[in-house]
C-alpha cells in the first residue's frame, strides 16, 4: 500500500495543480517552488521547476484558501457581466434578440448577467423569442414531433412512392377507402405520393430541428453549467442523503482521494471535505449529439438544394460529356469547371463466379479535359466509384448494346441488340441476322438472344434452337449453311453521376454523432466525502449507471487502508 | 464437405445446449435457486457462444466472405449477439434475469434460423456485387448487435410492463394469464411466481415479497435502460456506416429505401425512449411502453421489410422458390 501511495500521491498533487491553474489569474505566485502548510500540521511539499514563466502551485486547499478563491471569483464576476451586456444597448437590439442564436449558444450569459441584461436591454423584443423557445424546448412537444416523423416515414414506406396520379386513383379508390377514410384524395392533397419531399414531412423535420436547437439552448447548456460547478458538501447528513452512501471507520480522506484518483476521478480536497467526479463528458455529450444532428440536417439540406444528379447508359467505346448528363436538384446547384470533362468508356466487362452468376461489374473510364488531354483513368466497379473535381461516377447498371459476328468469314459485323421485355427483372437482349434477299417481303434470318455477356443462344430461320456459343470461344456454328462466329458481345455500362456539396458536412455530422453517442453512454458520477473524526462519510450519485455505482464504490472503498496508528497515516498521506 | 459437416454439428450442438439451458432456467425460476444447476447453465451458454462462433468462422472460411450476406447468416449472427450479451453479465456478476431473457431469445432465433423454413437460402454463398465491400462487416455486424441489444432491452421493458400490470389487478383476474403466457412464456413464469407468493403472503405492502418485486422492477427498469443505451450506440454506428457505404455503392448516403427508413424509425423510437428517461415522471411505465413499441418496430424493420422484398436491401429477403 505504501509503495502504491508514494507514486499516486504525486499524481494527486499534479492533478490539483491542473485545477490550480484555473485561479492563476486571481493569485500569482512569483516563486517557482511552493511550500504548502496545512492547518492540521501535516506538511505537503511540492517543488516544481518550470523553465517557462508559468506560475505553478500545488494545492490541497485549506478552507481559507478556498474561501479566498470563492470570494475573489464572486467579486470578479460582476465586472465580466457588465462586459457582456455592455454592447447590447449600443448595438441593434432586434438583431441580438432574434438572430443571435449561434452567438448566444456559445456564450450564454450567466444567470445574474441575464437578469441584469433584462433591465438594460430591450427585453420586450426578447420576450417573444423566449416564449417560442420555451414552447419549442418542451419535451412532450419534441417527443410528439419525433413520433409524428416516425409515423410519416412508416406511412411513406406503405404508400408506394412516386407513382402517377392514376395509380393512386386505382389503388386508393374513394368509394372503398383503406381503413374507412384513407383515399387518393388524402395522398395527393397532402403530398404522400412523394412523402420524403412533401411539405408536411419537411415541415415536421424542421420543427424538430428547431426543437433541438431550443432544447440545447434552454435546457442542456444550463444543466452542464450546474454540473460543472463542483461543490463540497459540508454536512454528513447531506452526504448520507445521496443515492449511495457509506461510512468508513478509521480511514483517511486523503487515502480515499488517492484511490478515487487511481480509478479515474478528478479529486478536489478542501480540509475535511472531498469532492470527486468522473465522466463529466457524459453530461456534455448529449449536447454534442444534438449539434451533430443539426449538422447532419444542415448538410442534408445543402445536399437537397445544391447537388447535381444524372444517369447514363454508354456503350463500350463511346464518350459523353459530364455536364450533359447532370441535372440540377435545387436552386443552390451551380455547375463547376469539371462539368466540361469528357468521359470515354474504354471497356465494360463483368466477372463471373464459377456457377455463372455475376460477381462484379467493371468499367474502364478515361477522363479528357477540353483540350482532349487525358487527365484521369480508372476502372470503376460497384462499391468503387470514380471521384474527380467534386463529381462522383458510380457503376450502377449495365446492358448489352451489340453483337460482333463473322458471317462466312466476312466481317466483322456489329449487330445492334435490342432489349426484350420479359416477365420479372431479368434482362434479355435479342438481334436478328437477315438471310437471303433483304428486300423480300418474307424476310427470314437467324435470331440471336443473350441474357448476359457469357453465352449467345442462336435460332435458325424456322425459329428452332440451333446452338449456344460463348463469345470468347471463337467456335463457329453452321446454321442453314451459313457459318457464324460470335466474336464479342459488346456491353454498355450504366453510370450514375452526381455532385453533392453536402457530403463533407453530413460526414462531419456522422463522425460527431457516432463519437458523442458513444460518450453519452458514460455516466457522470459525483462523490462527496467528509472526514468526521476518524470516520470518513462517503456519498455519491451518478446520472446513468445507477445500478453499477454501489458495486463500483464498494470495490473502491475496499481498497481504502484502515488506519491503525495516526502517525502512520501521516506517512501514508504525506 | 468437411466444412458443411462441421457446420451441421455445430448448429445442432448449439441448438441443443440452448434448449437445455432454457429448461434449467425454468427450473431455477420455479424451484428455489439450485446453485449447481444455475452454474451449469452459465457454462452451457458459454459453450453455445463458442459453438456459434465456430459456426460463423467455418462459414466464413468456406464461403470466403464474412457470413452476413443473407437472412440465415444474419439470424445466426443475431443469436451469436444474444449469447454475447448474455455472457457479459456473467463476468460482471450481474442479475440473472438478463440470461433468463437472452436464453429464450437466442433459442428462438437459432431455432428459426435452422428450421426448415429457411433451408433454401442456407446454401447460397455468393455475394452480390453491391455487398462486396469492407463496409459489410462494419454495417451489418453493428446493425445486428444493435438489434440484439435493443431487443434484449425492450424485452426487459416488456417484462416490467407485464409485472406492473399484473400487480395492479392482482386478485381480479387470472384469465389474462394465458394471454400473457402466450406472449412470452418466460415472463409468465416470473409472474406466476409472483402471483403464487402473493397468495401465500397476503398483500401486506411491506412483505419481503413485495420488496423483492419492487426491487425487481427497479432492476428491470435500470437494466433495460442501460442495455437499450448500448444498443442505441450500435444502431447509430450501424445506420451511419450504412449511409457512408450507400454513398459508395448506390450514389447517395440516404435514399429513403424502406429498410433504411425503418431503421431510422427504430432509431427515432429508441431516441424517444431515451428522452422519456430524462423526465422523472415518465420513467418506468411510460418509457417501458415506448420500448415495447420499439420491440415491435425492430421486428418490422428486421423481418417485415424483408418479407415484402422491396427496396435496395432485397438481397436479405426470403426466397420461396
Amino acid at each position: 500500500m505504501k509503495t502504491l501511495n508514494s507514486t499516486t500521491v504525486s499524481k494527486l498533487q499534479l492533478r490539483n495543480i491542473r485545477n490550480g491553474f484555473k485561479f492563476k489569474t486571481h493569485f500569482s505566485f512569483s516563486n517557482n517552488s511552493f511550500l504548502y502548510s496545512a492547518k492540521n500540521g501535516r506538511t505537503l511539499t511540492l517543488t516544481l521547476s518550470f523553465s517557462s514563466n508559468k506560475t505553478v502551485f500545488s494545492k490541497l486547499k485549506t478552507s481559507e484558501n478556498q474561501s479566498k478563491i470563492k470570494g475573489n471569483k464572486k467579486s470578479l464576476q460582476a465586472p465580466t457581466t457588465t462586459n457582456i451586456e455592455a454592447p447590447e444597448p449600443g448595438g441593434a437590439p432586434p438583431a441580438t434578440g432574434g438572430g443571435s442564436d449561434g452567438g448566444t449558444v456559445k456564450q450564454p450569459p450567466p444567470p445574474a448577467a441575464a437578469a441584469e441584461s433584462k433591465k438594460v436591454g430591450s427585453w420586450k423584443l426578447k420576450g417573444l423569442p423566449k416564449k417560442v423557445l420555451a414552447v419549442l424546448s418542451n419535451l412532450p412537444l419534441a417527443i410528439a414531433e419525433m413520433f409524428a416523423i416516425a409515423a410519416l416515414m412508416a406511412l411513406g414506406t406503405f404508400v408506394p412512392q412516386g407513382e402517377t396520379p392514376d395509380f393512386y386513383f386505382q389503388k386508393y379508390p374513394e368509394d372503398n377507402p383503406v381503413l374507412g377514410f384513407f383515399s387518393w384524395r388524402w395522398i395527393l392533397t397532402l403530398g404522400f405520393d412523394h412523402m420524403f419531399s412533401s411539405p408536411i414531412f419537411l415541415g415536421t423535420l424542421s420543427l424538430l430541428g428547431a426543437s433541438l436547437m431550443a432544447c440545447t439552448y434552454t435546457t442542456q447548456i444550463p444543466t452542464v453549467k450546474v454540473a460543472k460547478r463542483w461543490s463540497f458538501l459540508h454536512s454528513a447528513e447531506a452526504i448520507r442523503k445521496q443515492e449511495y452512501s457509506d461510512a468508513l471507520p478509521r480511514a483517511s480522506i486523503q487515502d480515499l482521494g488517492v484511490i478515487l484518483m487511481g480509478a479515474g476521478y478528478e479529486v478536489f480536497l478542501k480540509g475535511p471535505s472531498l469532492y470527486a467526479f468522473k465522466g463529466l463528458a457524459g453530461r456534455f455529450a448529449p449536447i454534442g449529439v444534438h449539434l451533430a444532428l443539426l449538422l447532419i440536417m444542415a448538410g442534408g439540406t445543402l445536399s437537397a438544394t445544391g447537388s447535381f444528379r444524372g444517369s447514363v447508359t454508354v456503350p463500350q467505346g463511346l464518350n459523353f460529356v459530364i455536364g450533359d448528363v447532370l441535372g440540377p436538384s435545387g436552386f443552390l446547384s451551380t455547375p463547376s469547371e469539371s462539368f466540361n470533362t469528357e468521359v470515354h468508356v474504354n471497356r465494360f466487362y463483368m466477372d463471373y463466379y464459377n456457377s455463372g452468376e455475376v460477381q462484379q461489374f467493371h468499367s474502364d473510364l478515361s477522363l479528357f479535359d477540353l483540350n482532349g488531354k487525358e487527365i484521369m483513368r480508372k476502372t470503376i466497379s460497384v462499391n468503387n466509384p470514380l471521384r474527380y473535381g467534386g463529381i462522383t461516377i458510380y457503376q450502377t447498371d449495365w446492358s448489352l448494346s451489340a453483337l460482333q459476328i463473322m458471317k462466312d468469314d466476312e466481317g466483322p459485323f456489329n449487330l445492334a441488340l435490342a432489349p426484350l421485355q420479359i416477365n420479372g427483372d431479368k434482362k434479355l437482349y435479342g438481334t436478328f441476322l437477315p438471310v437471303g434477299n433483304a428486300d423480300s417481303t418474307n424476310l427470314k434470318g437467324i435470331s440471336m438472344l443473350a441474357r448476359d455477356m457469357q453465352s449467345i443462344v442462336l435460332y435458325d430461320q424456322e425459329g428452332k434452337f440451333a446452338g449456344v456459343r460463348r463469345p470468347d470461344s471463337k467456335l463457329p456454328i453452321d446454321i442453314d449453311g451459313i457459318r457464324i462466329v460470335v466474336l464479342d458481345a459488346i456491353g454498355s455500362t450504366g453510370l450514375e453521376l452526381k455532385t453533392d456539396p453536402g457530403v463533407p458536412i453530413v460526414y462531419a455530422g456522422f463522425g460527431a454523432l457516432m463519437l458523442t453517442t458513444c460518450i453519452s453512454f458514460l455516466s457522470h458520477t459525483q462523490i462527496w466525502a467528509l472526514q468526521d473524526g476518524t470516520t470518513v462519510v462517503i456519498g455519491g450519485k451518478t446520472n446513468r449507471a445507477k445500478g453499477e455505482l454501489s458495486d463500483d464504490m464498494n470495490f473502491l472503498l475496499d481498497q481504502v487502508p484502515e488506519i491503525v496508528d495516526s502517525k502512520q497515516s501521516d506517512i501514508v498521506s504525506g | 464437405m468437411i466444412f458443411s459437416t462441421l457446420e451441421h454439428i455445430l448448429t445442432h450442438i448449439s441448438f441443443s445446449i440452448v434448449s437445455i439451458i432454457i429448461t434449467i432456467h425454468l427450473i431455477t425460476f420455479l424451484v428455489d435457486e439450485i446453485v449447481k444447476l444455475y452454474d451449469s447453465s452459465e457454462k452451457g451458454m458459454i459453450m453455445t457462444f463458442f459453438c456459434i462462433t465456430g459456426l460463423l468462422i467455418t462459414r466464413w472460411i468456406y464461403s470466403g466472405h464474412f457470413p452476413l450476406s443473407d437472412l440465415y447468416e444474419s439470424l445466426i449472427f443475431l443469436s451469436w449477439s444474444f449469447s454475447l450479451i448474455h455472457i457479459i453479465p456473467y463476468f460482471k456478476k450481474n442479475p440473472n434475469f438478463l440470461s433468463t431473457i437472452m436464453g429464450p431469445s437466442a433459442i428462438f432465433t437459432q431455432g428459426f434460423a435452422t428450421s426448415g423454413l429457411l433451408t433454401e437460402i442456407r446454401e447460397s454463398t455468393i455475394l452480390v456485387p453491391a455487398l462486396q465491400s469492407e463496409w459489410l462487416i462494419m454495417h451489418v455486424s453493428m446493425m445486428i448487435l444493435g438489434y440484439a441489444a435493443l431487443l434484449c432491452g425492450s424485452l426487459l421493458s416488456v417484462s416490467l410492463l407485464v409485472i406492473t400490470v399484473r400487480k395492479k389487478r392482482k386478485f381480479f383476474s387470472t384469465s389474462n394469464h394465458l394471454l400473457n403466457l402466450n406472449e412470452s412464456f418466460f415472463f409468465g413464469e416470473i409472474e406466476y411466481m409472483n402471483e403464487e407468493s402473493n397468495f401465500l403472503q397476503n398483500t401486506s405492502f411491506f412483505s419481503p415479497r413485495n420488496y423483492y418485486r419492487s426491487q425487481l422492477i427497479q432492476q428491470l427498469d435500470y437494466w433495460s435502460y442501460r442495455v437499450i443505451s448500448l444498443g442505441f450506440i450500435f444502431l447509430t454506428i450501424g445506420i451511419l456506416s450504412g449511409a457512408v457505404w450507400a454513398n459508395e455503392a448506390w450514389g447517395s448516403y440516404w435514399s429513403w429505401d424502406p429498410k433504411e427508413t425503418w431503421a431510422f424509425i427504430t432509431w427515432i423510437v429508441f431516441a424517444i425512449y431515451l428522452h422519456t428517461r430524462t423526465n422523472r415522471k415518465w420513467k418506468g411505465r411510460n418509457s417501458a411502453i415506448v420500448a415495447s413499441i420499439g420491440f415491435l418496430i425492430i421486428w418490422i424493420c428486421y423481418f417485415g421489410v424483408n418479407l415484402l422484398g422491396i427496396g435496395l436491401h432485397s438481397y436479405g429477403s426470403f426466397t420461396f422458390n
